[in-house]
């Protein structure tokens, strides 16, 4: 125990020391640190895999070549994550986080639990652009998302936590489409909802295109909806924003497919130092156009794009600032949940 | 099929795989014997080195190394009181009480020796139920994923104490691990239980810790007031029985073979965890004493307590690596990171692993069968050496074990609020022991708790009442409930056997 508060006092000392020399030459080291991502979701997800992939080629974008790690905290849909850094991570530039995409709705609604204020955070940026489909088990006779409207029974549709991907956008489709469905929501990952799939226990499952792939080319499900998006791969697939009849209606889906716009953004806690914040910026911006990076991550089924951290934070800014109208029929149709 | 599991041994046999598999088990060795370095966070540092490995080296180097540990980490349980991996407490009843007795040699030899016919019938095991497996694992949706945790609950309360009072001191206990896995934020809403404001608390309490307190401190402080050695009270020509170990798990060898597929099960179904394997074979152990008497000498060094739980802990590995193969679903934590090895290696793990990729599939299972063969011929001249540290006086092995005992619980969210929890189980365990409530169920009910709260809700939310009818369910309804009445069986036919000796009595 004496050790160990030795050893945190050396780590502290090294990291003011560090801090200090890094501002008096204009340039952070990262030498010989160790730097954590902090994945807000549990192994085998989507999250977990861009979070390692990012960690394997970070290192060498940042100065110093540190060693980069990735930690799952996975819970209520990434909101243990998210307090964690925001109240408890030291905020050296040492934790980054890397959270459910959504979660500045949990802000827009004022969701309980959730404690960090999304314009405060240290926008890092994205590597990687998202487009959420809804799917359901191929071996279902419904070809168009509009057969639902007839579906009987109605379709059970799995999901982790309300503000999730999983939750949220079956429930904006049930709302407007007037789909037949139900979200039974409490599993624990992405990985359990499949399995729950594959022995008939759910029927379908919305997400990121990018973790429903493998699973759409190997047949066990088919995709039906996906948020506004040009992916090539999704050419024949509607968009809900076209789908929806009312402009109301289409405002709030444009709404929700904003954080598709950020991709996956890496951040750092409220208090990170600027230049710590630049230095991560400029390293997720040539991150992007690594050859070596690019590569793998497709090869994991991620689309590179590159999102800035200006950009992240403008984007969430945009949404807070939403007209009253929109939040109000975006804020009524969370209560539709069952 | 035949062919394919050759064709796997040969992949593994290549030297390039062999090299790397001996340089994961060496890794695995150490990465087991000192605490706080977890298998699973060992796993995951490791991972990148696979870049660039063909797939059958990347998991004979990570699957030899994973395979040790679980292995190793049981040593400290036997040897000292503390659970080397958080869920290998199994092993802290009789494996600790046979050292105090002396018999450490006799309980490390068993260990090693269940540990290995374990990981050979775990092996064999997932080798003829490839066929099988994804009708198996399919039938387990969330109702029965419910009741199998409450039916875990219910065998370890009921097996815990003797009679209709130890039935209800066991229940209570585990009771008592339902709410303390309540802690933190709920998996539906998000919404905060009993964190009391503290931010630590909103993850819930940490199974390491809790576990460790619970078990280790109650020992180490009871040691400080002995002021003797572990072994004080033994002759010490006994230490070096690792052969009557050995052979004891060949004297119990149905016992050894059933628990071993115990721990192939509950490492098949995804999301029970590994932790659950040891224990359930550790109450099945117990459950095989025929007599009450018999029964009553699990906890105090029954060598079967520790041969059960050495048996799963190695079968299980084997189990677990199922549903991470089958349907990229991990069973256990260790587990989810080898996946990130699929994806690395190129490998999508689907049902195409157990068709077109058998072959990699089976050189998995063959890695599992070869590294426990190399870690058991390492272990075993090393045993006599270890057991005896069991002699060493008090005054200069506890400090070692505080140690010991603070990094292994400070490692599991790096924060005091695990050295707290630690402290705080360590007093509710040793009040436990003294007021004879039993821990295991309390272990389990919190292990399970998380599990037994999310598939109650999803049963629920997805089946209404119905999902009571199924018939995997009522199966289980009935296990448990006969799970909970053997205690009173037994209670009853003693008694009645008495009466009926007095009746032959009184008729001379």
């Amino acid at each position: 125990m004496v050790w160990g508060r030795r050893i945190g006092a050396l780590v502290t000392v090294a990291a003011v020391l560090s801090a200090f020399a890094g501002s008096a030459l204009g340039q952070v080291s990262f030498a010989g640190k160790t730097v954590v991502i902090l994945v807000g979701n549990p192994p085998g997800g989507g999250y977990d895999r861009l979070g390692r992939v990012v960690a394997r080629h970070l290192g060498r974008h940042l100065a110093g070549n540190p060693t980069v790690v990735v930690q799952n905290m996975p819970g209520a849909a990434g909101v243990v994550a998210a307090n964690h850094l925001y109240h408890v991570a030291r905020p050296d530039g040492l934790t980054l986080g890397l959270f459910n995409q959504n979660m500045v709705f949990g802000q827009l609604l004022e969701v309980e639990g959730l404690r960090a204020d999304m314009r405060r955070w240290q926008w890092v940026g994205s590597v990687t652009r998202e487009t959420d489909v809804f799917t359901i088990r191929a071996d279902l006779p419904y070809r168009h998302v509009l057969d639902l409207r007839r579906a009987e029974p109605p379709l059970a549709i799995g999901a982790t936590a309300p503000g999730s991907g999983s939750y949220d956008f079956p429930l904006v489709l049930k709302a407007f489409l007037k789909l037949n469905v139900r979200i039974v929501s409490g599993y624990p990952g992405r990985s359990d909802i499949m399995l729950a799939i594959e022995r008939r226990e759910l029927d379908g499952v919305a997400g990121s295109w990018s973790s429903m792939k493998p699973f759409a080319q190997r047949g066990l499900v088919r995709v039906l909806v996906k948020t506004p998006s040009d992916n090539p791969e999704l050419r024949d697939v509607p968009s809900d924003v076209d789908l929806a009849a009312e402009p109301t209606h289409k405002a709030v889906l444009q709404l929700h497919a904003v954080p598709n716009r950020i991709g996956r953004p890496f951040v750092l806690p409220p208090g990170a130092p600027a230049d710590v914040v630049r230095a991560y910026r400029e390293a997720f911006r040539k991150l992007a156009d690594d050859p070596a990076f690019r590569a793998e991550a497709e090869r994991l089924g991620f689309e590179v794009v590159y999102t800035s951290g200006e950009q992240c934070l403008r984007i969430v800014e945009e949404v807070l600032a939403s007209p009253p109208g929109v939040v109000r029929i975006f804020k009524s149709f969370f209560r539709f949940g069952e | 099929m035949v062919e394919a599991l050759l064709d796997g041994l040969l992949r593994v046999l290549q030297p390039n795989a062999l090299l790397y598999m001996m340089l994961g088990v060496f890794i695995g060795f150490w990465v087991g014997i000192l605490p706080g370095l977890g298998g699973t966070v060992t796993l995951a540092l490791m991972l990148p080195f696979v870049y660039g490995m063909e797939p059958v080296q990347a998991f004979a180097f990570l699957l030899g190394m994973h395979s040790v540990v679980a292995t190793t980490g049981d040593l400290t349980s036997i040897l000292f009181g503390i659970p080397g991996e958080g869920l290998s407490a199994a092993l802290v009843l009789d494996g600790y009480a046979m050292t105090k007795r002396g018999e450490a040699g006799r309980a490390l030899g068993a260990n090693l020796m269940s540990s290995l016919i374990g990981a050979l019938v775990g092996a064999a095991a997932l080798a003829a139920s490839i066929p099988v497996v994804r009708p198996l694992v399919l039938s387990f949706g969330a109702p029965e994923l419910f009741m199998l945790a409450v039916m875990g609950i219910a065998f370890i309360a009921s097996l815990s104490g003797r009679g209709a009072r130890g039935l209800a001191r066991g229940v209570a206990a585990g009771a008592l691990g339902l709410l303390v896995s309540s802690v933190g934020q709920d998996p539906q809403a998000g919404i905060l239980r009993y964190t009391f404001g503290q931010l630590y608390l909103w993850s819930g309490i940490d199974i390491v810790p809790a576990v460790v307190g619970l078990f280790a401190l109650p020992e180490i402080l009871d040691l400080m007031v002995r002021r003797t050695s572990i072994a004080a009270t033994a002759p010490t020509e006994k230490l070096t029985g690792v052969w009557e170990g050995v052979r004891d798990c060949f004297r119990h060898f149905g016992l050894t073979l059933r628990c071993s597929l115990i721990g192939a099960f509950i490492g098949i179904m995804p999301g029970l965890g590994g932790g659950v394997a040891q224990w359930m074979s550790y109450g099945h152990a117990v459950q095989s004493a025929k007599t009450a008497e018999e029964r009553a000498r699990f906890g105090k060094g029954d060598v079967r307590g520790v041969v059960g739980p050495g048996a799963a802990n190695n079968s299980k590995e084997g189990g677990a690596l199922i549903p991470t193969v089958a349907f990229g679903v991990p069973g256990s934590s260790a587990m989810a990171v080898l996946l990130g090895g699929f994806f690395l290696t190129g490998l999508v793990p689907g049902p195409d692993m157990l068709t077109r990729y058998l072959p990699v599939t089976y050189s998995m299972v063959w890695t599992l069968v070869l590294a426990n063969v190399v870690t058991v011929a390492l272990c075993f001249p090393l045993l006599p050496y270890l057991a005896r540290l069991t002699t060493i006086r008090a005054t200069r092995l506890v400090p070692f074990l505080l140690l010991l005992v603070f990094v292994g619980a400070y490692t599991s969210n790096n924060s005091w609020g695990d050295i707290l929890v630690a402290v705080a189980f360590g007093i509710l365990g040793y009040a436990m022991v003294r007021f004879g409530w039993p821990r295991a169920p309390l272990v389990l009910g919190l292990v399970l708790g998380d599990i037994a709260e999310r598939y109650l809700w999803i049963s629920v939310a997805r089946y209404g009442w119905d999902w009571l009818g199924r018939p995997g369910v009522a199966v289980l309804i009935l296990l448990t409930v006969s799970v909970l009445l053997v205690p009173f069986l037994q209670e009853w036919k003693q008694r009645r056997a008495g009466y009926a000796f007095r009746e032959a009595a009184h008729a001379d």
